[in-house]
């Protein structure tokens, strides 16, 4: 279970004059304090864990947050920033005495510029509104996390957000020019901006991926790329976990670089089977996705490269996609794989660790073992370009041992992901969830030097303060 | 998800069912970007995540609905583009239709929306009410300016005069039930759903439906004794009246079934389709023979382009050289999941079609909606028509009623597919229709 | 000065470890190949990290290549191709534009995130830095990141290290993204357009479906310098199409079509288009030129403006890259001109960088844009958790800290 730090008294004694603070500030729906209205945001895409927060607000501008910012700034009341609540590991998880700010209605789209490949937007548009937004003109977003159609870029920000296709073209990180961030003292900051490479420190990499923990995103200044002239997935379908690790290092020694290159095991290919419709094959053990751009010569000269080296490792189908509509299909079940497990499942935990990609036949062969060995079954799905593994395990929420057991196994699966070479997360964040298995992956001169990075931006740790960095002895 | 029921709760048929929902619910969010009210509103309970948690929240507690909760559901458009979003299959229909009969039957209302609501549910599923009803708001429809804008019932009797036609069809012949025998040799036998508002509103629906189906050869029965679906009632959260339609319903057409047998029911309305579809639900604890029965209408229930693509369209006229817009209606694209359909045959009827942005966004009819919550529904209406018209349409075509009135009055004339595809197949030009040089 | 040039991490701890005890400054280096870059650091010794020499991991299949900070750039760059892979950034080499006969260093290059033509498609040097080792001024060592292409686990300092030019720690290693090498180059070469037309053309380049991963502009004087382009005898503007050889001709001809409009590019092979580009990579075209040199990166529609607003204010030289929002400016080492650039820079919502200067001018003007009072209250706080007595490249970056 997660340990919260203790809430303030006398933020928690002040709470009616704090609410009334913030009403001055907000429009009359932007404050939200009944208890009953408050209970959706107890939780976020990781509901397992909940924590009613001291109020909720809802900003419209940058101006707002600030000063809600300097508001709680002044009053030393913590601040949860909150996008469209999907992080798998509780990013987003309110504290007693927090106020939780919630960008949604940021959501406007306030310049694009197809010349210079970038577009403006508010930290509450979804991941795959911006796509939408210059798609007309053949652009796109590049990073497309699973939950694309839900999250929002402030939260991508937050968390530095991957996706399928991050092999070839990045992650949030990689497709960020500029950002305008609200500090903790209510400041409004811009860095960087339609151009690249800001001389002087990289504040724009280091918010990225910061998880709310040194200032709120209130508006970004995105990379737009062109898209290709086509793309089309191919499937390849092997018997065993092992023959399609094989495959996927053949390909990339090859040469080439598949712009998506998604694994799913047995579980995960029925559970998405069943909600898209996409013909994966049910018979098989291990499944590939494989994706490439280009002409439709280029795709078919591609493919025919990618099915030679398939053909060597004795596959148990290959298919690839006649049309677009096949394409999307085959999308959509492995973008709703997560979701997809509510279907066998009444509850699952999605770990996000990240491996050396050559040591994926070993770490799925024990990570069967435990899931022997705990009772939980688990459903494996796999960027497997570059290395980022979802275990999702299932379990019930309505037995309490259960629970308990399921974050055993998520544990031991982090710390096996370490112990071979890789991280705790590769595209989730730490949030809630993983935060006291950092010491895994750090000592505690890095975790301190993290902390002094926390206190620079946020000397009274009032933002998303639970999160990330383990406790300290005298907060917990 | 966690669900806190006890084994006393889940005893109530209607309680272990929403609990089945719940558990499949995981959390992911996924629902809220492709709500209407969330997209507008940008507020956790504004969306069907929120609402699930609301309405668990109110559920496990076992306490009478509060006005937060009542507030946040009544939001809720019905228009299900959750669960064509929703990767875990949650039955979010069924949870919101049980938290609505939980509302009615644990909330008071304020008066004015209990006289509102009780109009409404006395008058639309009666279409000889609502005809009388529409004349008098027909006089009154010019005051509806002069009414003040300062507090939502106002708000709302505006909106519901707004949305009364300024000329009320006469009945069409064929808008009587019957049986409309098929031209040449008879290929099929169906009944038609013939609705209530939708009669009333605009009758020349029914007329194309039963025309072209006769001409395809397919007899058409209206049962005497069948009427309005139920719907309109049961999103109200009225479950006796709505029970009592459906069942006079099953009735009706399991006596033709039993009778000269049907080959299908037909439902021109999809909002009305998604309800007869979901009978079997409705009465899944029923005694034996009902529950049987109805879950027989839900089997042999077909939305019209369903049954077109079955039996084959072809159109008889030149291609008019029109663009159509197809306005999906949330019933038809989220509610029965037919989607290809109507576009598909439109486009065999010779017409160019064309989608709007944000084709799974409600155009904010929605039942009784656009009267009870006039703000939201007015705001998604423009949201709509703006991504209708950006596609520069002749016309705009779609299978519901309710969107039809909706849409309608804004410059390009709104029309249901089947009187298009039955014009091109030898029907008569649809009113509003104006036909391009190459046609007729 | 003293140079102190340890062979191992253990060293560099050492080193700083006893400097912070005594409180002594150090000014930190690679191979110090770019001692003229930024302000001059007041320090009595030096730490290098050329003694840190050597690849520790190279693993092809997982796209992985870890080095001692010390490691030549070149090092890398040969044994990456030996496996037909490259380092994607293409990071350029200033030897010639700084006047110096040393190479660079990866930890170098990553610590002051230099990025070659390559970075307007395929990101900056920074964005394939996985993972670091280092030593903060405090002497300890602190990693972050791994050796896994994709981590966010707790803050990212691969980003922050990289571009602090040595003020917040000392790189000891580096673990970097690499890709499989394109099969063949080819570049369209259009002649004569002027700049804005050039930016347009190049825009529209790098907007098509073509994949185009370099895209840049040398107005005729600079052409001149480019062995593979002085024939034209005009101003070039560049576009790099690097794929498998089938792609390469197919899209190099269909970006030709759609460009045609503009002027008919000329098509330079592969070994022309390796020559051309790392001529651009290294700014040799404007390393003749005497006085000072700046980087200008403002949005690239704007790239022509700060050129033509330079030309009027000094006489620039000057050429883009990054598809004109790269902008290198040569002109009088003076105050005067310095100012003309950071104000075209912030005119245009850019940055700028002063790149070469006498000693004079870099200890006199601001080399970087001066940040905010907000964010440089912030930077000062970073700095002092990392270098709590303010001992590594002390005034490198901003004049005082």
């Amino acid at each position: 279970m997660i340990v919260q730090p203790a809430p303030k008294r006398d933020i928690l004694a002040r709470r009616d004059a704090i609410v009334a603070g913030l009403r001055e500030l907000l429009p009359q729906s932007g404050v939200i304090a009944e208890p009953l209205r408050m209970k959706p945001y107890e939780t976020d895409g990781l509901p397992a864990y909940r924590q009613m927060p001291l109020v909720v607000v809802l900003p419209e501008t940058t101006e707002q947050v600030a000063a809600v910012m300097r508001f709680c700034h002044r009053e030393g009341v913590r601040v949860i920033p909150r996008g469209a609540g999907t992080s798998l590991s509780g990013g987003a998880l309110p504290m007693e005495d927090a106020v939780v700010m919630g960008m949604m209605r940021m959501n406007a789209i306030l310049d694009i510029d197809y010349a210079d490949r970038c577009a403006v937007v508010q930290a509450g548009v979804t991941n795959i509104g911006i796509t939408n937004a210059v798609a007309a003109q053949g652009f796109f977003y590049a990073p497309d996390p699973s939950s694309q159609l839900a999250c929002m870029i402030g939260g991508n920000v937050g968390m530095n957000s991957g996706g399928a296709h991050c092999l070839r073209y990045g992650v949030t990180a990689n497709n960020l020019l500029g950002l305008r961030v609200v500090t903790v003292e209510g400041e409004i900051i811009d860095i960087g901006g339609a151009h690249l490479d800001a001389a002087g420190y990289d504040w724009l990499g280091l918010l990225t991926g910061s998880e709310g923990q040194l200032a709120v995103v209130t508006e970004v200044t995105v990379r737009i790329l062109r898209g290709p002239e086509g793309a089309r997935a191919m499937l390849a379908a092997f018997r065993a976990n092992e023959v399609a690790g094989a495959c996927v290092d053949s390909i990339i020694s090859s040469g080439i670089i598949p712009v998506a290159l998604e694994f799913m095991d047995r579980p995960a290919i029925h559970a998405c089977e069943d909600f898209a419709h996409a013909g994966y094959p049910l018979d098989a053990e291990a499944l590939l996705i494989i994706e490439v751009e280009g002409s439709v010569a280029e795709q078919d000269a591609l493919l025919e490269r990618i099915r030679e080296i398939c053909l060597r490792h004795d596959p148990i189908s290959l298919k690839v996609s006649q049309s677009a509509e096949e394409s999307a299909a085959i999308w959509k079940g492995r973008k709703g794989a997560f979701g997809a497990v509510g279907r066998i499942s009444p509850d699952y935990l999605c770990m996000d660790g990240t491996i050396p990609t050559s040591r994926l036949p070993e770490v799925l062969r024990r990570i069967g073992e435990m899931s022997t060995a705990y009772g939980l079954g688990v459903a494996n799905i796999f960027h497997a370009g570059d290395g980022n593994l979802h275990p999702l395990i299932m379990f019930d929420a309505n037995d309490p041992a259960s629970l308990r057991k399921a974050e055993n196994f998520g544990a031991d699966i982090l710390r096996l992901c370490v112990e071979v070479g890789g991280c705790l997360t590769g595209e989730h964040g730490v949030g809630v969830e993983k935060r006291d298995l950092m010491g895994v992956q750090f000592t505690e001169t890095e975790l301190n030097q993290q902390r002094r990075i926390k206190s620079a931006f946020d000397p009274g740790w009032l933002l998303n303060p639970s999160k990330v960095l383990p406790l300290l002895p005298e907060a917990a | 998800m966690q669900t806190n029921f006890t084994a006393e709760q889940l005893r109530d048929p209607d309680t272990a069912t929403s609990n089945k929902v719940l558990r499949t619910c995981v959390h992911c969010g996924m629902c809220t970007a492709t709500c209407p009210t969330f997209v507008l509103l940008g507020d956790e309970l504004d969306s069907p995540r929120g609402r699930i948690y609301l309405i668990k929240d109110m559920l496990e507690s076992g306490r009478p609905a509060t006005e937060e909760v009542v507030r946040h559901v009544d939001r809720c458009l019905s228009c299900l583009s959750c669960m064509t979003t929703c990767p875990s299959g949650v039955n979010y229909m069924h949870l919101v239709d049980h938290a609505r009969a939980y509302i009615e039957s644990t909330y008071r209302r304020p008066w004015h929306e209990r006289a509102l609501r009780g109009m409404l549910a006395r008058t639309l599923p009666y279409p000889g009410r609502m005809r009388l009803a529409l004349l008098g708001a027909g006089i009154a429809r010019p005051f509806a300016g002069l009414l003040p804008k300062s507090n939502l019932g106002w708000r709302r009797l505006r909106a519901l005069l707004k949305l009364a036609p300024r000329r009320l069809p006469t009945p069409d012949a064929r808008d009587r039930p019957g049986v409309f025998a098929a031209e040449g040799t008879r290929r099929g036998r169906v009944a038609l759903l013939a609705g209530c508002a939708q009669r009333v509103l605009d009758p020349e629906i029914n007329a194309a439906t039963i025309r072209l189906l006769n001409r395809l050869g397919i007899e058409v029965v209206v049962p005497k004794a069948a009427g309005c679906c139920g719907a309109l009632t049961h999103h109200m959260g009225f479950a006796e009246q709505a029970h009592a339609s459906a069942e006079a319903n099953i009735d009706a057409w399991c006596a033709e079934a039993e009778g000269d047998g049907l080959d299908a029911i037909i439902v021109n309305t999809s909002g009305c389709g998604t309800t007869v579809k979901d009978y079997g639900h409705m009465f899944r604890t029923a005694p034996g023979a009902l529950r049987d029965r109805a879950a027989r209408v839900s089997a042999l229930a077909l939305d019209i382009s369903e049954y077109l693509t079955r039996i084959g369209y072809a159109p008889t006229r030149a291609a008019p050289g029109l663009t159509v817009a197809y306005h999906s209606a949330c019933s038809l694209q989220h509610g029965q999941r037919v989607t290809n359909e109507p576009k598909a045959l439109l486009r065999k009827a010779g017409f160019t079609v064309v989608e709007p942005a944000e084709p799974h966004l409600c155009c904010g009819s929605a039942g009784t909606y656009n009267m009870m919550q006039p703000d939201i529904a007015e705001r998604l209406r423009a949201r709509k028509l703006a991504n209708l018209q950006a596609t520069r349409p002749d016309l705009i075509a779609a299978g519901n009623i309710g969107c039809i009135t909706q849409l309608s009055g804004d410059g390009v004339p709104v029309v249901h597919s089947i009187q298009l595809l039955d014009w091109m197949a030898g029907g008569p030009l649809p009113p509003g229709i104006h036909a391009n040089h190459h046609a007729e | 000065m003293t140079v102190l040039a340890p062979a191992d991490e253990a060293g560099i701890l050492a080193a700083i470890a006893a400097a912070n005890e005594a409180g002594e400054p150090l000014r930190i280096a690679g191979r110090d190949s770019k001692a003229g870059l930024l302000r001059p650091v007041q320090a009595a010794r030096m730490l290098s990290a050329a003694g840190l020499d050597g690849i520790t991991l190279y693993s092809p299949n997982e796209l992985i290549l870890s080095a001692q900070a010390g490691t030549q750039v070149a090092a890398l760059v040969a044994e990456t191709a030996a496996k037909g892979q490259h380092i994607i950034a293409e990071p350029p080499d200033f030897s010639a534009l700084f006047g110096v006969e040393t190479a660079p260093s990866i930890g170098g290059v990553v610590a002051a995130n230099l990025s070659g033509p390559r970075r307007v498609a395929w990101g900056a040097m920074r964005d394939h830095v996985m993972g670091v080792r280092a030593v903060n001024g405090a002497g300890e060592v602190i990693r972050s990141g791994g050796r896994v292409l994709k981590n966010v686990t707790g803050l990212d300092l691969c980003k922050l290290l990289a571009g602090s030019h040595g003020t917040l720690a000392v790189l000891t290693e580096v673990t970097l993204k690499v890709l499989p090498a394109p099969e063949r180059r080819a570049t369209l070469a259009l002649p004569g357009l002027d700049p804005a037309q050039a930016v347009a053309a190049l825009s529209a380049a790098l907007g098509s479906p073509y994949g185009v991963s370099a895209a840049a502009h040398l107005p005729a004087p600079m052409a001149a310098r480019v062995p593979a382009l002085a024939w034209m005898n005009r101003a070039v503007t560049l576009a790099r199409i690097e794929d498998f050889a089938a792609s390469v001709a197919y899209r190099s001809e269909k970006l030709r079509g759609e460009l045609a409009h503009v002027a008919m590019a000329e098509l330079l092979d592969d070994g022309a288009s390796q020559s051309v580009w790392a001529a651009v990579r290294d700014a040799l075209p404007i390393a003749p030129e005497p006085g000072a040199v700046w980087r200008v990166s403002v949005r690239p529609s704007c790239g022509p403006g700060v050129a033509a607003a330079l030309e009027a204010a000094f006489g620039a030289a000057w050429f883009m890259d990054w598809g004109g929002g790269l902008v290198w400016i040569a002109g009088p080492a003076t105050e005067a001109a310095h100012h003309a650039v950071a104000e075209a820079a912030r005119a245009a919502g850019g940055t700028w960088m002063l790149l070469r200067a006498p000693e004079p001018l870099r200890a006199s003007v601001a080399v970087i844009p001066p940040e905010p009072a907000s964010l440089a209250r912030i930077r000062a706080r970073v700095k002092a958790a990392f270098d709590p007595r303010g001992i590594l490249n002390p005034g490198r970056m901003y004049a005082g800290s």
